[in-house]
């Protein structure tokens, strides 16, 4: 969509997210809130049950909602990789932030402002304004990867050699961090800067919602994002 | 004129009988079942003695007192029948200038042909003369019989780690075989572990002798045959483990019940190593059998990962040193904090805007 | 300055030939020896040096003090645990823990486990070929031998002679093999060696017997510990919970089978050291009893701290079955009691040792230790600094400091906790010591010798194997009570802690009196200091100019062949060197470390 026609239709919705990439946006968060709870009870297990061990299998649960919850995720980010090649061109923002381009500093630079209550209001995306790419790229697609690898690299440890998972990853993941615990270390404080993304993004998106020129929360219901006013968007879409 | 093994073994009054029950289970302890038996025979009555020129860095001798408890084979059996035992300051006759002049006459005899066992680490700090040999620094021995050697075997975790006198902040700038500045570029077979089970590095000795190749390595350089799984893969607790019964505190019920030791710190979970399937002394116990957790002993740099009662284990870097939950939860906390006053101040600024435009 | 008295009486003499030993083998760690001997080949002089540290105490700093135990344990893999135990007792004292009785019971097993085990493999696989001549051994007659060991143990069962005509033969082609392996570039044509063909046929039996027998004596620590070496401990008790008959007990560290196990071991390991170490000892002292070099300063200055507490948390000398004390001025009638957080009895000098201190007449006590490395050689040394021809004594010459008990270089191990035991009249030491020498048919002064510190290390070997039954026993009986505590968690967790607070700890290793010195602040160690055995032993001169136990003992030593030093390898092996424990501290690159202890 180019300014022109932006601005001949400013009060026109556009159509951003695509039914795929709002179904793995929610199927992801949901995956990340099962990791999370169950990867935590991983590091800090809860009260020892009693009884006969071959009658309960709590632990055992755990780490299997775990690992389960991960394959989803994991097949989810392949899927949304794949989908950011045959998707429209909002699928591929969070991939490749236009880091070459003086403009998207300035802006960003110009979000910063908005952010630190200088700026009187923000610019007008339909997109994701420049802030929000860098930090969804930097700290969710590079943290959900390397949560993919170091976890595909523990999988591996116990699916044992011969296994995908280990020859891919724990074959040299493990070295690479010196010993296995230290990938079990890293692995879980990753967990911790997902965390701290999940409410930078939550945050972000309400006050968004509530502040900024366009729809944020709707929008990754509906796929549509709707504006309050009627100047041309900055991003051009 | 050197002799077999099976000579040795006949003239000392073993039948072959009993020779080929030794192979056999010689075999079955390095889990190569039945049908190689026959090969270790052959092995065994054809070959002489491989000299072993075995190497004391800065280490604890805790290598060399579990070899000499191998309960298969016995270590007598290594040292008189299967290895030429040429050097080991431990338990060697020749002191001084004789025991030092072993080590020429081997390389001389021997060149390219022996192996070369170091038990510790040569320092690198005050010119190596933490460690003295002859006068010399212990890092010239090495170098110098590592030239002439077929391969290395490091024992244990100071030789392929740097163990104990490496851990931070490392004074001596002990530093594992691997690293050392200017070592000759010969095959190393890694045995860690402090000290490694007896009879694992007895196995190491004689998987070489009998095939005449050196056991296949993982990507560490440790033998697949012995490291290639943790010991909470086959712990005889695991089924604790994976019930959710776990020790809370030592000499607790779940203690006394053999429940699993995860929450006081077992590092079981990331330990490579025999221990839950070979065990220790003959297959007697092992330590989460006796009720202590693993400590992750034949891990690289398993001294600095924070208490060996903790679950959740040190990071370092950056200046800091704490455990993922600590400086995870520290950083969510202050961006959840930070959150919620940008959200007051937000509310603050748009009630004003508000008020303003009214 | 050719001669000189010391003031521990001994006559120093520089004038005659250098004899240069690096490295003393058959040790624990690297040290080297030099002597001067005169033209008769009498030692006049000895200089021993530590020659490796590794710095653990530096290492230990800001660490967690319920992990102090395993880094202290790997001091040492061969006196193994001993450091550990003495460890988590230094950090009970500090934070005022007390373990359960079945915790004293275990521990003491294990302790006990160590001294019997440390001194067999010591004699036999250490310090046997001091004595012994393995190639003398293939003269013998077969028939002889066995007559000769029927006679010294009649109840050792391995006794025929074909049974040493197999090991014999088995011997004789090992030699003719050319590969002579360990027994390579021994001094076998040395007169130096006393006993006939038959008794060295003996001997090399029981090396490898005694070699195979050794892996059992352990295997107690292995259940207790789930490994050796290196056994787990714990601060508060041990970490193997008892479960007799209770629900999953066949999963417990500590049930009924591995009671039986551990009952089987106490009982073979007694019948060995009573059947073949107490024999021969007897067999080859009755042969050696003409050469008594080697007593140094047994016969003057002897310290223990004491072991082995009967009733659990109380270490007064009463309930210590190990005695404690100093003798000083060789007079046994008076035993000094010893107080190791007193700052006037021990303390440390670095004059001769690579270390600067600011006041080096001075010696400090080890809560209030310095380390500053200072690796020089003196004026008159003769080499490089990374090739060393020759040391001079006059100036620094090892990484050791010189601990003194009120100023007396000090001899610690078996011989001084026997002649301390014998001073106080201790029953069973007593009882030994009789039995010895009347056998024997030497003089009490016949103790202060290498062969008297031989000799009590294989009685405190029968005494440690009996108490080993007396400790299982009342395990069994506090079992049978009721009561199967092991550990004392209360003070477990670190947030219960004080600030700050410091505690010492002590055992008998099989080498000698140690002991550790522990500060906690903010729940980790600001402070870990260990004065061990072989830092009395091989202590260099201090500020005053005394002599260490090793170097006392060579002097007067007459050599058969100085270019063959055996004479010197069978005095310093009769301590059981350590060196990996005496010499584990430093601080990088001469950079200061203030407040850490070096040795």
């Amino acid at each position: 969509m180019s300014a022109d026609v932006a601005s001949s239709h400013s009060e026109e919705a556009v159509y951003v997210y695509q039914a795929p990439v709002r179904l793995w946006h929610w199927a992801n968060a949901g995956s990340i809130l099962v990791l999370a709870i169950t990867g935590y009870f991983i590091g800090s297990p809860p009260p020892a049950v009693g009884g006969e061990a071959s009658a309960s299998f709590l632990f055992g649960w755990i780490r299997y909602l775990h690992f389960a919850a991960a394959y989803i995720l994991i097949i989810g980010f392949v899927f949304r990789v794949y989908w950011a090649f045959v998707g429209n061109t909002h699928a591929r923002q969070i991939f490749l932030p236009p880091v070459w381009r003086g403009s998207f500093w300035k802006e960003l630079f110009h979000e910063l402002t908005w952010y630190a209550m200088i700026a009187k209001e923000p610019l007008k995306y339909s997109g994701h304004n420049p802030l929000a790419t860098l930090t969804m790229h930097v700290m969710f697609v590079w943290g959900i990867v390397f949560m993919i690898c170091t976890g595909l690299a523990l999988y591996g440890e116990g699916a044992g050699m011969g296994s995908w998972q280990y020859d891919l990853f724990s074959s040299w993941i493990i070295p690479l961090f010196g010993q296995s615990q230290d990938v079990h270390s890293w692995h879980h404080l990753g967990m911790w800067l997902i965390v701290c993304f999940a409410i930078v993004h939550i945050y972000a998106a309400v006050r968004e919602d509530i502040m900024s020129r366009q729809s944020i929360m709707s929008s990754m219901f509906s796929g549509w994002r709707t504006f309050r006013d009627g100047r041309p968007a900055d991003d051009g879409h | 004129m050197t002799e077999t093994f099976y000579e040795v073994m006949r003239r000392q009054g073993i039948t072959r009988r009993s020779f080929l029950k030794f192979c056999s289970l010689t075999a079955a302890s390095l889990g190569l079942g039945p049908t190689f038996a026959p090969q270790i025979a052959h092995a065994m009555e054809t070959k002489p003695r491989i000299p072993v020129l075995w190497l004391h860095g800065l280490e604890c001798t805790c290598c060399s007192e579990s070899f000499i408890r191998s309960a298969h084979p016995l270590a007598k059996d290594v040292i008189l029948s299967m290895i030429s035992l040429d050097y080991d300051d431990t338990i060697m006759a020749a002191a001084g200038q004789q025991a030092e002049a072993i080590i020429e006459e081997t390389i001389e005899k021997y060149d390219g042909n022996y192996i070369l066992a170091c038990e510790g680490n040569p320092p690198l700090n005050q010119e190596g003369m933490s460690c003295i040999i002859g006068g010399r620094p212990y890092l010239e021995q090495l170098k110098h019989a590592a030239d002439h050697c077929k391969a290395i075997i490091s024992w244990g975790s100071c030789a392929s780690w740097g163990c104990v006198q490496a851990a931070r902040p490392n004074p001596t700038q002990a530093t594992p075989i691997h690293k050392v500045p200017g070592l000759a570029p010969k095959p190393i077979i890694k045995v860690p572990g402090c000290p490694p089970i007896a009879e694992v590095m007895t196995a190491v000795i004689t998987y070489i002798l009998t095939f005449e190749r050196f056991p296949e390595l993982d990507r560490q350089g440790r033998p697949k045959m012995f490291y290639s799984q943790r010991i909470h893969d086959k712990c005889y607790r695991r089924p604790h483990f994976d019930a959710g019964q776990f020790v809370e505190h030592f000499d607790d019920e779940g203690a006394r019940k053999g429940y699993c030791l995860y929450k006081v710190g077992c590092k079981g979970p990331t330990t490579y190593n025999a221990c839950s399937t070979v065990r220790w002394t003959g297959g007697l116990s092992f330590p989460i059998q006796s009720g202590h957790g693993c400590f992750g002993c034949s891990e690289d740099g398993f001294w600095d990962k924070g208490s060996f009662y903790d679950r959740l284990t040190d990071i370092h870097g950056f200046g800091i040193e704490a455990d993922a939950d600590k400086i995870g939860g520290t950083a969510a906390a202050v961006v959840g904090v930070a959150a919620a006053a940008h959200a007051g101040v937000s509310a603050i600024k748009r009630a004003r805007q508000k008020g303003g435009e009214n | 300055m050719a001669t000189m008295q010391t003031p521990n009486g001994f006559n120093l003499d520089t004038s005659g030939q250098r004899v240069v030993v690096d490295p003393v083998t058959r040790i624990e760690g690297h040290m080297r020896c030099e002597v001067n001997v005169d033209e008769n080949n009498i030692i006049r002089n000895a200089v021993s040096t530590g020659t490796m540290w590794r710095g653990l105490e530096v290492i230990l700093k800001g660490r967690d003090p319920r992990d102090a135990w395993a880094f202290t344990q790997r001091i040492c893999g061969v006196c193994t645990g001993t450091h550990a135990l003495t460890s988590v007792r230094a950090v009970e004292d500090a934070l005022g823990i007390d373990i359960p009785e079945n915790a004293n019971s275990i521990r003491n097993i294990m302790q006990l486990s160590l001294q019997i085990h440390d001194h067999l493999v010591h004699f036999y696989h250490l310090h046997a070929l001091d004595w012994v001549n393995p190639v003398n051994a293939l003269k013998a007659d077969p028939k002889a031998t066995s007559e000769l060991q029927q006679t010294v143990s009649p109840s050792h069962p391995k006794s025929s002679p074909g049974y040493f005509r197999d090991i014999q033969s088995r011997l004789k082609k090992f030699v003719e093999s050319g590969q002579l392996g360990p027994f390579k570039n021994g001094y076998w044509t040395n007169p130096a060696y006393l006993l006939p063909p038959e008794a060295d046929l003996m001997a090399v039996t029981h090396y490898l017997e005694a070699l195979d027998f050794q892996k059992e004596i352990m295997t107690t620590r292995t259940i207790f510990g789930g490994k050796d070496i290196h056994p787990n401990w714990l601060v508060g008790g041990v970490p193997c919970a008892i479960n007799i008959d209770g629900e999953l007990a066949a999963g417990a560290p500590v049930n009924m089978d591995r009671l039986n196990y551990v009952k089987g071991v106490i009982d073979r390991t007694l019948e060995f050291v009573k059947n073949v170490y107490i024999p021969d000892i007897l067999a080859i002292g009755g042969l050696y009893k003409g050469w008594l070099y080697g007593g140094g300063l047994s016969s003057t200055s002897v310290l223990a701290y004491g072991d082995i507490p009967d009733r659990a948390n109380d270490y007064s000398p009463g309930n210590l079955m190990m005695p404690r004390g100093a003798i000083i001025n060789g007079k046994l009638e008076e035993v000094h009691e010893v107080d190791l957080r007193d700052p006037e009895q021990i303390q440390e000098f670095v004059p001769h040792s690579w270390y600067a201190y600011p006041d080096e007449k001075k010696g400090l006590h080890p809560w209030d230790g310095i380390t500053e490395p200072n690796y020089v050689l003196g004026a008159n040394a003769k080499g490089t600094s990374t090739n060393i021809i020759e040391l001079d004594e006059a100036a620094k010459y090892s990484w050791i400091k010189a601990p003194r008990w009120r100023g007396h270089a000090m001899e610690v191990g078996p011989l001084a906790r026997y002649i301390v035991g014998y001073a106080q009249g201790h029953e069973y030491f007593t009882d030994q010591i009789n039995r010895t020498l009347r056998t024997l048919d030497v003089p009490v002064d016949a103790l202060f010798s290498t062969l008297g510190r031989t000799a009590a290390r294989a009685l405190e070997a029968e005494w440690a194997a009996d108490m080993q039954v007396y400790f299982f026993d009342k395990l069994i009986a506090n079992i049978k009570a009721g009561d199967t505590a092991t550990a004392n968690v209360e003070k477990f967790d670190p947030q219960t802690w004080p600030t700050e607070v410091k505690g010492v700890g002590f055992t008998e290793a099989p080498r000698g009196a140690l002991a550790h010195w522990i500060r906690i602040k903010d729940t980790k160690i600001d402070n870990y200091q260990c004065v061990v055995p072989t830092t009395w032993n091989g202590s260099p001169r201090d500020n005053e100019g005394n002599i260490g136990a090793f170097e006392a003992s060579l002097m007067n030593t007459k050599m058969e062949r100085p270019e063959e030093p055996v004479e010197i390898l069978r005095t310093l092996h009769s301590f059981d060197p350590c060196l990996a424990c005496s010499t584990h501290v430093m601080g990088p690159d001469g950079q200061e470390m203030a407040e850490i202890k070096v040795r």
